[in-house]
């Protein structure tokens, strides 16, 4: 039984596996597909850093691209990007090709990096106000601001900033113009359990505003916490790809059986009871 | 060409030029610093008298007279035709110029006899009342052994005093530091501030917009041009209330300033993009700039160099541009006068822009 995912049809963006339980819709049904994958493919000399990946995200989604290091998860979302060039197969974000026109989509995107870096000397409402222009648009900057809570950090510089902040204002740099998908690579890595928290839901407040969100992660608790579907990813495949639940449903359906009973509550449960959701930033 | 996006990028190169301590420290006020040095210090101005040496009479009387100037350390000798001497004195080259008129014999002044006449600049009357005495003092001795005595009390020489200027060493310091500065600030603040973006990233998120990354480039290299300028013009002033005597025409300096600014902006971008870290930068932005500091006539006159590292190094960018600046801002030259350096400095930025389009690369 093979969960890789070959639907070849635009029109069917569901994942339909034929081994799988009901599919039964934890947010109801997909909307239409916003980015199509066909094989694409990216080698780096002899490393084949993606190798044939297809896959399909549907408008309104928050998608998961989840793998080891060196699965080629940042590789394929920054070819969808249009970011790094593709050596064959295509991308199409919202209706354009990629690869015949990258400003196109990303005039259409938002994108923080894994390493989001901003001009030192600027402070956030400036480098708001030079991205919007850099999108062509004037922006709300403190609007912006607001949403992502770094209001009172309006005149600082970004190097100031905690690392949940920078993240944040990461995203905020990313929602300048009003991106049909944002693409978040690893947005929460290297945060506490209280500002990773925060940030779930900022992206399911960006998700329900209508932007479709495809993010990377390592933390499958994240994952399943955050995403309506994930692809797994391992040396350049999509080995899985499905909504959580079906995933570890199906797993459990091939006599799956962890060695040890998880408890109803884990140490990450025990250290948010103990030390509380407050973000510790100051 | 979409002027908002240029003008928002513009702004932001700016600000964050002006706001960068380390930027403005070496940028601004280390040239100040050198220049409040070497101004206070004078090194320049030494002891020596700089003498003009006219021999019109080419006798076994004047050779002897020459060789007797030549053995002593109190004067730094430029023999030369009177008009060129008179000139150079005039532009405050010389403290002194001394005649040795045809037909002038190894002896005392007698009626009817052509006499030694030295001219003195009317703006130094301090160099040229010392030159006087030393020159009097010396030609007295020279008879003394000569011809068994002076004879008279009538001066040996005779001075006349020109009206000239007094050119100092602030006069050779500033132009000097304006050609320092712009080639600091074109290698430098690129090679560092450029590769500083691509490390960290800044560049990469810059390239996740729509805007073509040479908008970038375009308002970094406009906004230094123009940062240069405002250098230059910034310099001048303090050089001026140091007392240096401005006589060119300071739109040509500023254009010089920017034909400069451009070798070095490219041998900078150059710099950067070759570079993958400032560690790989600095070596590199340093073995272009130290030779220069001191090879291409910033602090010190070229002439005491050897003629061969002076054949060479007159060929580097700093060298013609300093030489340009020089003449404009000592001697007030216009264009024509200064073709050759112009000429050289065109060449220089036609190679270090190919050299720059070749090896930039954004990441």
């Amino acid at each position: 039984m093979s969960l890789e995912y070959h639907s070849a049809s635009m029109n069917s963006p569901q994942t339909t596996d034929p081994g799988q339980h009901d599919a039964a819709h934890r947010t109801g049904a997909l909307g239409k597909p916003i980015v199509l994958v066909r094989d694409l493919r990216k080698r780096y000399g002899t490393l084949q850093a993606v190798d044939g990946v297809s896959f399909e995200i549907a408008e309104g989604e928050v998608f998961g691209i989840l793998g080891p290091n060196g699965a080629g998860k940042t590789t394929t979302l920054e070819m969808i990007e249009g970011m790094r060039t593709i050596d064959s197969g295509s991308a199409i974000v919202d209706g354009i090709d990629v690869s015949k026109d990258p400003r196109g989509v990303k005039a259409r995107i938002g994108i923080q990096l894994q390493a989001s870096s901003f001009f030192d000397e600027l402070n956030l409402v400036e480098l708001l106000d030079l991205f919007g222009h850099l999108y062509g648009r004037r922006v709300d900057a403190k609007a912006l601001l607001a949403d992502v809570e770094l209001t009172e950090k309006a005149r600082s510089q970004v190097r100031t900033l905690s690392g949940g902040q920078k993240q944040r204002f990461s995203i905020a740099a990313a929602l300048v113009n009003d991106p049909r998908v944002l693409f978040l690579d690893e947005p929460t890595t290297g945060l506490d359990p209280q500002a990773r928290r925060h940030l779930w839901g900022l992206v399911r407040q960006i998700r329900d505003r209508g932007h479709t969100v495809v993010l990377t992660t390592h933390y499958m608790e994240e994952a399943e916490e955050l995403c309506d579907r994930v692809a797994i990813m391992d040396s350049g495949h999509i080995v899985a790809l499905d909504k959580p639940l079906v995933l570890i449903d199906a797993l459990l359906g091939r006599g799956f059986t962890k060695e040890r009973v998880e408890r109803l509550a884990n140490l990450e449960d025990v250290f948010i009871d103990l030390t509380g959701h407050t973000l510790r930033e100051d | 060409m979409r002027w908002v996006v240029y003008w928002s990028l513009f702004v932001a190169s700016f600000k964050m030029f002006v706001r960068n301590r380390a930027a403005l420290f070496f940028s601004l006020f280390v040239p100040l610093l050198i220049m409040l040095i070497f101004g206070v210090l004078n090194f320049g101005g030494g002891t020596n008298v700089s003498l003009g040496l006219v021999d019109e009479a080419d006798t076994d009387g004047s050779h002897a007279l020459v060789a007797a100037l030549e053995a002593t350390d109190t004067f730094d000798l430029q023999p030369g035709a009177r008009d060129a001497e008179l000139a150079q004195l005039k532009e405050g080259h010389r403290d002194l110029v001394l005649v040795i008129p045809a037909g002038y014999q190894l002896a005392p002044p007698t009626a009817g006899t052509p006499g030694l006449v030295a001219y003195s600049n009317r703006a130094k009357p301090e160099q040229a009342q010392v030159g006087g005495l030393l020159l009097n003092a010396m030609v007295g001795q020279l008879l003394a052994g000569a011809a068994g005595g002076t004879g008279s009390g009538t001066p040996l020489v005779a001075l006349e005093a020109l009206p000239g200027r007094d050119l100092g060493y602030i006069d050779f310091l500033v132009p000097g530091i304006l050609g320092l500065t712009v080639m600091q600030l074109g290698l430098f603040s690129v090679a560092f501030g450029f590769v500083q973006l691509k490390r960290t990233g800044a560049l990469r998120r810059l390239f996740a917009t729509p805007t073509s990354p040479a908008y970038f480039l375009g308002a970094q290299v406009t906004s230094r041009l123009l940062i240069g300028l405002a250098q230059v013009l910034i310099l001048l002033g303090v050089g001026l209330w140091f007392g240096l005597q401005l006589v060119g025409n300071v739109f040509l300096l500023l254009a010089v300033s920017v034909l400069g600014s451009i070798i070095f902006l490219a041998l900078g971008f150059s710099i950067a993009g070759w570079a993958k870290n400032e560690d790989q930068a600095a070596p590199v932005a340093n073995l272009i700039s130290l030779p220069m500091t001191f090879l291409s006539g910033v602090f010190f006159s070229r002439d005491a160099m050897p003629d061969f590292l002076r054949t060479i190094t007159d060929y580097l960018p700093l060298t013609y541009l300093n030489h340009a600046l020089r003449s404009v801002t000592n001697d007030g030259v216009g264009v024509g006068a200064i073709s050759g350096d112009l000429l050289g400095m065109a060449i220089w930025a036609v190679i270090a822009f190919l050299l720059a389009v070749r090896l930039f690369r954004w990441e």
